[in-house]
């Protein structure tokens, strides 16, 4: 049972409460400022480079989310940064879109109304929303980014570099097994969460 | 990069173009497979069946060689890649 669903005219709703929502919003807003990070030094550059998305800047970015959106694209350094240098004020802009849509989609809801669906009466403070068969693939890739991101703060796929084989399940076992207190429980569950929600996107939308 | 640089770079690519560029995805254990699969249809327009082969080929063996042409059509292809959260890189083909 996934909050996604077919609607009769073939566009796809999800229904979501409003913690998950909340939940959803700050990520997005999170990932947002993150991806916006350095902005002001693309901007500050040459404006004729600006405009057309080049960058001053080749260098690899600080943060390690960053590095993990904006994989090196070249196994020498020279091409890399070159390659960064002409696409990577572009790929932030088409992933900082991505997030946008996502949380414009949650946001523009106001308060949410109470709903009914059938004769099953549900949870107060849930919410449905169309998902603009436009915006599926912004929908998920702006869940992988959020995906993504928070597998750098749990540590998930580090290693994957050198080759190390990544075992999912020892890395599931591992966050099951700790205290409820560790905070890092609680960023697993939320990591947890959205896949599952991307998968069930996937479920509805793939073709046979 | 080949966009805007030296002509003699492009040259060399026209030279040996019997040893084209490749795109290679290597496996991120966060994307979850469907998504994978999906992402290789949409992008590329391969099947479902020829995607799933690749995304397992990424899955198994860590890596795989999704496309092939020139280094723009390449850079193109990994910039579209990064665009959706997959991991690739391109090289030459006789690096592969």
């Amino acid at each position: 049972m996934t909050p996604f669903k077919r609607e009769e005219n073939g566009e796809i709703s999800i229904e979501i409460s409003t913690q998950e929502s909340h939940v959803l919003i700050s990520l997005t807003e999170q990932l947002l400022e993150l991806l916006s990070q350095g902005d002001s030094h693309f901007e500050a550059q040459d404006p004729l480079l600006h405009l057309v998305g080049i960058s001053d800047s080749d260098a690899l970015p600080d943060d390690p989310v960053l590095r993990r959106l904006f994989p090196d694209a070249y196994e020498d350094l020279a091409s890399s940064s070159e390659f960064r240098r002409y696409t990577e004020y572009g790929l932030r802009e088409k992933k900082k879109a991505h997030a946008r849509i996502i949380y414009q989609a949650l946001t523009s809801q106001g308060e949410p109304e109470e709903i009914t669906g059938g004769n099953t009466p549900i949870d107060k403070g849930s919410f449905k929303l169309i998902i603009n068969s436009a915006e599926l693939l912004d929908w998920l890739s702006g869940l992988n980014d959020l995906r993504l991101a928070l597998a750098v703060r749990l540590g998930i796929g580090e290693g994957r570099k050198e080759g190390m084989n990544i075992d999912t399940k020892a890395i599931h076992n591992k966050y099951e097994l700790m205290l409820e207190s560790d905070p890092m429980k609680a960023v697993y569950a939320v990591y947890s969460w959205i896949g599952w929600l991307q998968q069930g996107l996937l479920e509805e939308i793939s073709p046979e | 990069m080949a966009l805007g640089t030296a002509t003699q770079e492009d040259s060399e690519v026209d030279l040996k173009a019997d040893r084209p560029w490749v795109c290679i995805v290597w496996d991120d254990p966060v994307n979850l497979m469907t998504y994978v699969t999906y992402v290789f249809m949409v992008l590329f327009g391969y099947s479902k069946e020829r995607a799933t082969e690749l995304m397992l080929k990424v899955h198994n063996e860590g890596r795989a060689q999704v496309s092939s042409g020139t280094r723009e059509e390449m850079e193109r292809d990994v910039q579209r890649l990064h665009e959706y959260g997959l991991w690739a890189t391109l090289q030459r083909d006789n690096e592969y």
